[in-house]
Formats: C-alpha cells, sequence, structure tokens
C-alpha cells in the first residue's frame, strides 16, 4: 500500500509514531532547548547593528551582510575554510582507514597498539596545539631540532613564521588529531563485518586490495559518509587549532571563518560580522550536508 | 586461520612506524615533563633529560592541586556520558527502527545543530544556563556537554541500529516481547561496539572539553582539567616542563579508560548470530 | 511508587546540580594568574579578608590571563558580571561605552584612593577613576652583561653593538619577537623611540586619523625589518616566535639585549644559566627625545554586580601593604601605592629603572577600537617581515584600514 493512500492523521499518529516521538522527546527537547535560542539569536544579530555587550541596537537587515561580502579579504577566508576543510577531511579519511585497517589485523599486543593510537583524540584540542607550538618551536622544539641532527631535513622552515608552512604546520595538527576519530569508527564497523564473508574471498583467490574494495570498504560504507561529513562540519569550524598556533598568522595567512570571527566577537567586540560569518558557516554546511543526505538516504534505500 | 596470518609481520612493522611516526609530540612531551626549567630552555634541545625531575610530576599535586581538577572532570565526563546514552539509544533505535512522518526532517535536524560551533552560541548559551541559575555547577557543563555530542551519537547509534537484520527483531517480536524488551535484551547487546564507541566519544568529548569550562564555571573547586592545564601558561612565560607534566596527567585516565573497555569494540557479530 | 522515586530522582539532580541558595553577601573576583603569584597567596589572602569580615564571602577565582579576556567578555555580555576583575586598562574604553564600569571611588574608600600613585592613574578617563591600577610598568632594556657592557644611549649605538657582539647561535644581538601577540610590542618601543605615534591629537585631546605611516613610524619599521634581515642580529626563527616564545632566550644568556618589562626577574629567577643583567631606558633614536611604553592592568567593578559596596570593602583590605607589597613582590611589578613604594624591597636597580622609564612613558591610545587598530598594525609588522611589502606601502595600507573602522 503505498503512503499516499493512508490518510494523513493515521500517518501521524499511528501506534508506532506515536512511540517514535515518545523516545525521540528527551532527545529533541534538550537540543532544541538549549539551541533554539542561540542560533534564532546568532541569526537575529546579523541583521542588527549591535553594542559592544552584543545588544541589539539598531536594524539593518541584510547591510551586514553587503559589507562582508564586498570584502576582498571576506572571500579569501572563506576559500581559505574551503580548501583547509577538503584537504584536511581527505587525509585524515585515509590515515583513518590505513589505521583500522592496520588494527583489525590480529597479533599479540594489538591492544596495547590500539591504545596508543587514541593518544592524539585523548588529549584536548586546546593543549594539544599548545603542545604541538612548543614541538614547533624554532629554538627550543624538538622537530627541527631532530630534522637537523638527523640529516632528514637541514634547513627546515620556520614553521609558525611563514605563510606556506605556517597553514601546513596547523593542518597537521588538525589532521594528526583527527585520525583517531576516523580509525574507531571504521575499525567498529569493520568488526561488523561477518568473517565467512572474508573466508570465502579467501577461498575464491581473492587478493587483499580486492577484498579491501569490494568486501570491507561496501560494508563500512555508511560508516565512512557519517564520519566524513561530521568531520567537514567539525574541521570547518575548527578554531582551537589555528587560534592558539599562529592566531590566525602570519599576516593572515590562516585564518579561517572561526578563526576571524571568533577575533571579532571576542577582541574587537564586534559581534554583527562575527554573527554574518556564523550565517555565511551555516548556509556553507548546509548545502554540504544536503549533498551528503542526499547520497546516505539514496545509499539506505538500496541497501 | 591461513589466511588470517599472511598480513602479520607487515601489519605489525607498519604499525610500529606509523606509530612512531604519529607519537613523535608524545615523546616530546615525555622527554620535557621529566626536564628542569632551564633545560627546557637550551638550545638544541636534548631528547633525554639530564637529570630526570620525577618532581614535576608530584607537583602537580602537592603544589597545584591537581586532584581537586581531577574529581571534576571525572563528574563532568561520567555524567555527561550517562545523559548522552540515555539520550541517544531511544532516539536512534526511533530513527533506526520505525516509520513516522519527519524521520528524515529529524536527523536533519540533528546534523544542522552541529554546524554551529561552540564559539558561536557560548554567550547565548551563558545566558540560557544564568537564568535556570546553572552557572558554576556541573549540571550546566553536563548539558552543554550532551546537546553537543548527541548529534553524533546518534547519528552513530542509527548506522549500528541499521547493520541489524531485521529478522532477529522480528523473530522476537513475533515471541512476544515488547519493543522496549527488544531494544534493550537484543539490538544492545549486538549493537555494543558502536554504543561503547558512542560512549567513548562522549566521555572523550567531556573529559576533553574545554569552552563552556571556562564559561560557566566560576569558582576553583570545580574546574575541570583542561582549565588546570592553564595554570601554567602564564602572562610573561609558560611553564613548559610542567604544562607537559599536566597534559600526561591529564591523558592517562583517557588511555587507560580505553584500554579495558576495548575488549568490547573487538565482540562484534562474530558470536555468529546471524549469516550475512 | 514510581512516581515518587521520579521526584527522589529530580530532587537529587537538581542538588547535584549544585543548587544553592546564597544568602551571604558573596563578592567574586576575576583573579588573573600573574607568573610567579601563589595558589598560597590568593588562599591566603581569601581567608583573611573572610576571618576580617565574617558577614562577606569572597571567592577569588584564577584565571590564566590568556583566556581572561574572552571570560569577561562573556560575563558581561552575559548578563552576569563578577564583581571585580583584572583586566588590561585599556578594555576599559569598550566597557565603559556600554556603561558597565562603576566609578572606583562610589566603594572604594578615600585612604586607599590617595595611597595610589599618580604615575599609575591610567584609568582616571574623562576625569572619573574607572579602575584601580593593580600592575603598572614601564618597560626597560635590559642588557647582558656576560656579553657586552655597553648601554646604549641612541637606537643607532644599540644596532652597533649588536652587530658586534652577535655570534649566533651562541648569541644573538637583540631579541625581537616577529609574531603576532596581543600587545603591539616591540614596534611600539621603536615607534615612540622615533618621535612617531599612533593617531594625531586633536586639539580638544580627541584622537584623529591614524598616522603610522608617518616618517618615524616607516622609520621605525624599516629599522626593525633591517635588524632581522639585513643585519641579522636578531634571533633566529624570530617570525615564528612571539614575545613570550623569545624573552627565554635572553633567560638563557644567549642574547645581549632585550626590551623587556617588570617581570624579567621574576621570570628569571628559577634558571641557574641567567645573565647578569644592567637595566636602562629604551633608548631613542638620534635626535629624538627618550619616550618609552608603560602598560597598566586595573581592578574593574562591574556596575550590573551585586555586591559592590563588598567589593569595595575587599579592595579597601587587599591594598593595605600588608597584602598588596606582597603581591607586587611576588608578581615582580613596581608597586602602585605610594606607601609600598617606600618599602626597602623596591629599591633595587630593576625598580629603580623602571621608576625612571616610567616617567617619560605614555601609555597606549585610548580608543574603542584599539584591539582592532592594534591587531591591523601588527599584520603590517609582519607584511613588511615577510618582504610581502615595504615598510611605507605596509604601514600605509593599516593607516588607511584604521581609519576606515573607525569611521574617519
Amino acid at each position: 500500500m503505498s503512503e499516499a493512500a493512508i490518510p494523513l492523521r493515521q500517518r501521524l499518529w499511528n501506534p508506532e509514531a506515536r512511540l517514535a516521538y515518545v523516545l525521540l522527546a528527551p532527545a529533541v527537547l534538550v537540543l532544541l532547548g538549549f539551541m533554539i535560542y542561540p542560533i534564532v539569536y546568532v541569526f537575529l544579530i546579523s541583521l542588527f547593528k549591535t553594542n559592544k555587550l552584543a545588544q541589539f541596537k539598531e536594524f539593518v537587515g541584510l547591510r551586514n551582510f553587503v559589507n562582508q561580502l564586498a570584502d576582498k579579504e571576506f572571500w579569501q577566508i572563506t576559500a581559505r575554510s574551503l580548501y583547509w576543510t577538503a584537504i584536511a577531511v581527505a587525509v585524515k579519511t585515509v590515515l583513518g582507514m590505513i589505521v583500522a585497517l592496520l588494527l583489525n589485523v590480529k597479533y599479540a599486543g594489538r591492544k596495547f597498539a590500539r591504545m596508543l593510537f587514541i593518544v592524539p583524540w585523548a588529549s584536548a584540542v586546546p593543549i594539544s596545539a599548545i603542545l604541538w607550538g612548543w614541538v614547533y618551536h624554532p629554538q627550543y622544539g624538538l622537530l627541527n631540532a631532530t630534522l637537523k641532527a638527523t640529516g632528514i631535513w637541514a634547513n627546515p622552515p620556520t614553521w609558525l613564521g611563514r605563510p606556506l608552512p605556517a597553514f601546513t604546520a596547523c593542518i597537521w595538527v588538525d589532521i594528526w588529531i583527527g585520525i583517531p576519530f576516523m580509525a574507531l569508527v571504521f575499525l567498529a564497523g569493520m568488526q561488523a563485518i561477518a568473517e565467512d564473508l572474508y573466508e570465502s574471498a579467501y577461498l575464491d583467490g581473492v587478493n587483499a586490495l580486492q577484498k579491501f574494495f569490494y568486501i570491507t570498504l561496501p560494508g563500512i560504507r555508511h560508516l565512512v559518509l557519517i564520519a566524513t561529513l561530521l568531520s567537514c562540519l567539525w574541521t570547518f569550524n575548527d578554531f582551537n587549532t589555528i587560534y592558539i598556533l599562529t592566531r590566525g598568522g602570519p599576516a593572515g595567512a590562516t585564518d579561517i571563518l572561526i578563526t576571524k570571527l571568533y577575533k571579532n566577537a571576542f577582541e574587537f567586540l564586534k559581534f554583527s560580522p562575527a554573527a554574518v560569518m556564523a550565517v555565511v558557516t551555516f548556509f556553507i554546511l548546509t548545502a554540504l550536508s544536503i549533498l551528503y543526505a542526499r547520497i546516505y538516504f539514496r545509499q539506505e534505500q538500496a541497501s | 586461520m591461513k589466511w588470517r596470518n599472511r598480513g602479520k609481520p607487515i601489519a605489525v612493522i607498519l604499525t610500529v612506524v606509523l606509530l612512531a611516526f604519529l607519537l613523535f609530540p608524545f615523546f616530546v612531551m615525555l622527554s620535557t615533563m621529566l626536564k628542569s626549567a632551564e633545560e627546557v630552555y637550551t638550545n638544541p634541545p636534548p631528547w633525554i633529560p639530564k637529570s630526570w625531575k620525577f618532581s614535576n610530576l608530584i607537583r602537580l599535586w602537592s603544589e597545584f592541586d591537581f586532584a581537586v581538577y581531577f574529581k571534576s572532570s571525572l563528574i563532568i565526563s561520567l555524567g555527561s556520558t550517562l545523559l548522552n546514552t540515555l539520550l541517544t539509544v531511544p532516539a536512534a533505535y526511533a530513527v533506526a527502527r520505525l516509520r513516522f512522518v519527519g524521520r528524515r526532517f529529524i536527523l536533519y535536524l540533528f546534523l544542522v545543530i552541529q554546524m554551529f560551533s561552540p564559539v558561536i552560541v557560548v554567550i547565548s548559551l551563558f545566558k540560557t544556563m544564568a537564568s535556570l541559575k546553572l552557572l558554576n555547577t556541573y549540571l550546566s557543563l553536563i548539558l552543554a556537554n550532551s546537546v553537543f555530542t548527541i548529534a553524533f551519537t546518534i547519528w552513530m547509534m542509527n548506522g549500528y541500529f541499521r547493520s541489524i537484520p531485521k529478522e532477529i527483531e522480528e523473530a522476537a517480536l513475533i515471541d512476544g516481547c515488547s519493543r522496549v524488551q527488544t531494544i534493550t535484551r537484543i539490538m544492545l547487546p549486538i549493537a555494543v561496539p558502536g554504543l561503547v564507541t558512542t560512549m567513548i566519544y562522549s566521555f572523550i568529548a567531556a573529559w576533553n572539553e574545554f569552552l563552556f569550562g571556562l564559561t560557566f564555571i566560576q569558582s576553583k573547586q570545580k574546574m575541570p582539567l583542561v582549565l588546570g592545564l592553564y595554570n601554567f601558561v602564564g602572562r610573561w612565560t609558560t611553564q613548559w616542563e610542567l604544562l607537559n607534566a599536566a597534559a600526561f596527567v591529564a591523558l592517562v585516565p583517557v588511555l587507560v579508560l580505553f584500554y579495558i573497555i576495548e575488549k568490547r569494540l573487538v565482540a562484534g557479530l562474530a558470536g555468529g548470530a546471524v549469516k550475512a | 511508587m514510581r512516581r515518587r522515586i521520579v521526584w527522589v530522582l529530580v530532587l537529587a539532580l537538581l542538588l547535584a546540580g549544585g543548587f544553592a541558595w546564597a544568602q551571604k553577601a558573596k563578592v567574586t573576583f576575576f583573579w588573573a594568574m600573574y607568573d610567579g603569584l601563589t595558589e598560597d597567596f590568593r588562599e591566603s589572602l581569601q581567608d583573611a579578608f573572610m576571618a576580617a569580615n565574617p558577614s562577606i564571602d569572597v571567592d577569588i577565582v584564577p584565571i590564566d590571563w590568556n583566556l581572561m579576556q574572552e571570560k569577561m567578555t562573556t560575563s558581561v555580555a552575559g548578563g552576569q558580571p563578577p564583581e571585580l576583575c583584572v583586566i588590561g586598562t585599556r578594555w576599559l574604553l569598550d566597557l565603559m561605552s556600554t556603561d558597565s564600569v562603576l566609578e572606583v571611588d562610589k566603594v572604594v574608600s578615600k585612604a586607599t584612593l590617595s595611597n595610589i600613585a599618580a604615575g599609575a592613574m591610567e584609568a582616571k578617563i574623562k576625569g572619573k577613576l574607572m579602575g584601580l591600577p593593580i600592575a603598572a610598568g614601564a618597560r626597560i632594556l635590559a642588557i647582558n652583561n656576560d656579553v657586552t657592557k655597553v648601554v646604549p644611549k641612541t637606537m643607532e649605538e644599540l644596532r652597533a653593538e649588536a652587530k658586534k657582539v652577535n655570534k649566533p647561535p651562541k648569541t644573538y644581538g637583540l631579541i625581537m619577537p616577529g609574531k603576532k601577540f596581543t600587545e603591539l610590542t616591540d614596534f611600539c618601543y621603536y615607534l615612540y623611540s622615533a618621535g612617531g605615534d599612533y593617531f594625531a591629537k586633536n586639539a580638544d585631546g580627541s584622537y584623529g586619523k591614524c598616522v603610522v605611516n608617518s616618517p618615524a613610524g616607516v622609520k621605525a619599521l624599516q629599522f626593525m625589518v633591517d635588524l632581522a634581515t639585513k643585519d641579522k642580529v636578531v634571533q633566529e626563527g624570530y617570525l615564528g616566535l612571539n614575545r613570550m616564545d623569545s624573552h627565554p632566550i635572553y633567560y638563557e644568556g644567549r642574547a645581549a639585549y632585550v626590551m623587556i618589562g617588570a617581570w624579567v626577574e621574576s621570570a628569571m629567577k628559577d634558571i641557574a644559566t641567567k645573565p647578569k643583567t644592567q637595566y636602562a631606558l629604551i633608548p631613542p633614536f638620534a635626535g629624538q627625545k627618550q619616550s618609552g611604553l608603560i602598560i597598566t592592568d586595573s581592578v574593574a567593578i562591574f556596575k550590573k554586580a551585586k555586591y559592590t559596596k563588598e567589593a569595595g570593602k575587599f579592595l579597601d583590605f587587599f591594598y593595605q601593604d600588608a597584602w598588596k607589597a606582597k603581591f607586587d613582590e611576588l608578581v615582580g611589578f613596581p608597586p602602585v601605592t605610594i606607601s609600598a613604594g617606600k618599602l626597602p624591597q623596591f629599591q633595587s636597580p630593576l625598580y629603580q629603572a623602571l621608576g625612571k622609564a616610567a616617567m617619560s612613558a605614555k601609555g597606549w591610545p585610548l580608543i574603542e577600537e584599539w584591539a582592532e587598530a592594534s591587531d591591523i598594525i601588527w599584520d603590517a609588522n609582519v607584511k613588511a617581515f615577510l618582504g610581502q611589502m615595504s615598510p611605507k606601502a605596509a604601514l600605509d595600507e593599516a593607516a588607511a584600514k584604521v581609519d576606515k573602522i573607525r569611521g574617519m
């Protein structure tokens, strides 16, 4: 019986739906209860001029947006946010997958290895950023000292001082922090793939690469989608890493939307431009999510 | 099983190499936390400290009250994990198994929330907590943490629940189980790897949460560990040896917890409940 | 039965949440964790005040300096400010524009106020004292006597001596940070020494257009760029080192000169290899008058907080010599109170140099958009260091941007 044939009332209020609402209520209430006000507030502020206490002063409609969009720097920062996210998520996913595959192999001491791989994730992001800053320190940092001493790189760059090395340094820290999460999610998914699939593949003479692409990957496809989508959202808004390592420097070479937003709100007390950036972030991420969700739901129906 | 053992040696070697590379900053941490103040400021910096100052670790407890920070973090993290699990499991089951109008919308909604970084909402959340008289309470952090981790945990559990074949549930329902019983007695045990993943995620997210801890907590007695680490970041200098020691100490419980729980991740459908 | 359980759970949850009914007056003080300030001091100050004033509770909340501005902004914007907060005096402009701070003399006693040194009154804006100075220090030149004994009278002399003793990486001529930091140093030192300033001053005392790109400003920035890239007397990797990262190189003894503040001795005290240090004023460029920078932090009292009167009592207690002088000793800053200034522990060479420098020093421009303006000027500095733009072009661009944000 097609959905359209069922009357709306019954579709909304049958026993199954009722149970669903009850089960969903706690989570939805908590979420909306706490987030509705901040989200509405951010959207409203972007349409107003505010004072230094983030209070509304004057309705200016879309003027804040026009001002931002006319600023060349804004576009540079937005573009940077996009490729920052793209590169970081891509590398995180690939490395996470490799790590997950490695940890899926049984050997003595695997438990210990799994624990060690968690280290980048087990430390708080601001602390990791501060400690990486120490690793990158031009005079006391062990990175350049080791590179020079072992001869791997005789003249390493001043990591946080020049535009390209700074960007690379920041993005590597973000990737480093993100690998364990990816690995964990993929690994847990790999556990759910039935052993006999691999067994029969072995008997059929399938090689390792084919096993990966035809059994493992399809088996965790939905997890890869969710993990990369969420990672995109989180990476786009990764504030602490860049702010602590370079404050968006040198001369704005590592500024992304979220760091610029923070500076506007908490350093300059200009809450309206900050809100505009938050709204722009929202639209970009929504577009991304819709794209992802389409793929996800289409794949859900197929399975 | 012969096919299993073939990849082993390569995997082990690769693992060691990758670990050595990834754990570089961790080694730096171990090296720095055992140094004295002036050894920290030596160029070129040595890997092995001349004299091993374990006193750096001891000072955390004797001089800097780290036990207090530890207790706070523990309460906040356990509370957040508990609340998150209680909210997530029913919601994820509903989204995974039940048919109702707005199912896709709800999933979208949870996703949309993730688009707002804590930085953006912190001031408004502060006002909300203030009006609920929850400022300077553990509950404010427990709630805030749950809000920001629910989206992920629900999507994750949704995925895990969906990967369980429907036949098991249907068999149970035919046998006379209620819906709730199928969740607790059948779905959850099978989805344990997923559940453990989401619980670890909640715990770590809460343990390492920084912005809300800074904003909502007003008294030192309730400050979480991450904030305690900032004791060593001064205005004129940073006490690197103590900071690294503190970061190490903050890290260890998470690693230990993970080590203990890791077994559950391994238990999958290997029990053979269902053939593919 | 089940309903009762639910109520018990709800009650337990509320209690766990720390639902407290405050009936005693409670003063909350956001306390900046200055280096050298100990937990013991904070706790004993708290206990002593509460013992002397049983009807008032005080909670001194230790917060790292780098996190203070954010925490303060959120609390104030969120409508729940603390009674007292240590702030950078320059933040007062923003706070005053939203009428968030209370005039100090409304709650602090005349005795305490008359004991404050006149030179520390940076927080006196438009004739009203809006913050009580807690730490004030001018910036000075520290000279490593193990490497050189020359006390430069001009910047050009400093440059010449730095070149002479520069033997990297064992010894650097001069420490100069090249990475952005909240404070616009070291550029400020060179700018003031060149006789330049940030803004033109109008007849009525208000600030006019941005003049960092004046010949003096360009000269200052060019000088800095030359020191780093032509003479190479500056520490290696300076582009990746902000002030906090670079000063330890001096504490280690590996630099001849550094422009630094009152904290230098308290920062060096734990390091065994510290250099024998002499203090002098930051020299002017040839033909200019000596002019330095002085920075003050203040304690602000927030209007919206509940117990401002009790907060005033706490400040009276804290500013007695017994406590404030100890605070000054621990932090390493010269005292802001007249009575403490006479104590023997504050007569060392460092304090003498600080006192002398304070007499010809000026502070940051007190304008509302200073945070953004200094951010823009810092970027200009970095662009010049990187060679992306010439000092003149970078400063021209910066001045134009600053004028734009100020609506000039």
